[in-house]
């Protein structure tokens, strides 16, 4: 008897539409640092206005918000190397005169207080302040996270010269899933 | 002593070009910084620094052309710039030099180094550096 062949229960093609709504580059998976890498330098690829001063501030946003999911996220996979990195999902897309980035990952509930705290303080200083909070946060940096700076989402927020775009959704009672985006204005790679 | 001498890859990870040289004191970091262990990298140059301010206790001049630094590097940078202060403050012969590419945001940044280290670091653009 021939068995019955299993529908398989996704569309592709309404994700490629999905997708296609000025979404330049999605990724969802395990993300460390090589990823990132190549990601990161993909996404140059196709936000090529502005020249190099564009490419560095698109660059730093991204590695820095990427790097926060590879850091913080609640799901990880081990790879192949033995190593452990977070799951996550990254979108980079471009609409009028903008390109936003949006990274997103599971977080324990128990956890995500101090990251929402961080972007609402970070979304109430001027430049100045900001710079000023840079300063002191760094100072604090390496503890429990001995490659992290403690500034990522302070540098984010400098390097685009926009708020933070935060929202949480609730998973289960114990995780949550947040995403960040931060919008880059074209008009920024003049003043850069 | 011994100096010290990195090239600079740009592959998955991007490791700066790293020349320290005890004889004349002169210290480049050059190229871009992120790495896949930040401290382990920097340990040494720090070990480095040690040695030479407490050891050689000649001038030290650092040259930094760097291009891109990821935030744990930043810190690491400060470290390096905090140690320099120290030597200063005990007397020693410290020039620092930053040269950076014209965009604010950077010159920002070493700025808020200067701040954040109480070092005095000439800050160059590249472009004035190549007339």
């Amino acid at each position: 008897m021939v068995k019955k062949k299993e529908k398989y229960d996704f569309s592709l093609y309404e994700y490629h539409n999905l997708m296609n709504q000025n979404i330049l580059v999605s990724y969802k998976g395990p993300i460390d640092e090589r990823i990132m890498t190549v990601i990161g330098e993909n996404i140059l690829l196709v936000t090529n206005d502005g020249g190099d001063k564009a490419k560095n501030k698109i660059f730093k946003v991204f590695m820095e918000l990427a790097q926060n999911v590879w850091l913080y996220s609640a799901e990880s996979c081990k790879l192949e190397n033995g190593k452990s990195v977070g799951l996550g999902t990254l979108v980079v897309s471009e609409c009028g005169n903008s390109y936003t980035f949006v990274t997103g990952n599971v977080v324990n509930n128990a956890d995500v207080v101090p990251v929402i705290e961080k972007c609402e303080t970070i979304n109430s200083l001027d430049r100045d302040s900001l710079r000023e909070y840079r300063r002191e946060q760094r100072r604090l940096a390496n503890e429990g996270k001995p490659n992290s700076g403690n500034i990522g989402l302070i540098q984010v927020a400098l390097t685009a010269e926009s708020p933070l775009d935060i929202e949480l959704t609730p998973v289960n009672d114990d995780e949550s899933f947040l995403s960040i985006a931060v919008k880059i204005s074209k008009d920024n790679f003049r003043n850069s | 002593m011994n100096d010290i001498h990195i090239k600079g890859v740009h592959e998955a990870f991007f490791v700066p070009t790293v020349n320290f040289d005890s004889k004349t004191g002169i210290c480049e970091l050059e190229g871009e910084s992120y790495l896949e262990e930040t401290i382990k990298f920097y340990t040494p140059l720090f070990a480095w620094i040690k040695e030479y301010t407490e050891t050689v206790k000649g001038p030290l001049h650092f040259n930094f052309k760097l291009s891109y630094f990821n935030t744990s590097s930043s810190k690491c940078l400060v470290d390096i710039l905090d140690m320099l202060k120290k030597y200063q403050k005990e007397g020693g012969d410290v020039e620092v030099n930053w040269y950076y590419d014209d965009s604010e945001e950077e010159l920002e940044e070493v700025e808020d180094f200067i701040l954040e280290t109480g070092l005095d670091i000439n800050i160059i653009p590249i472009s004035e550096e190549q007339k």
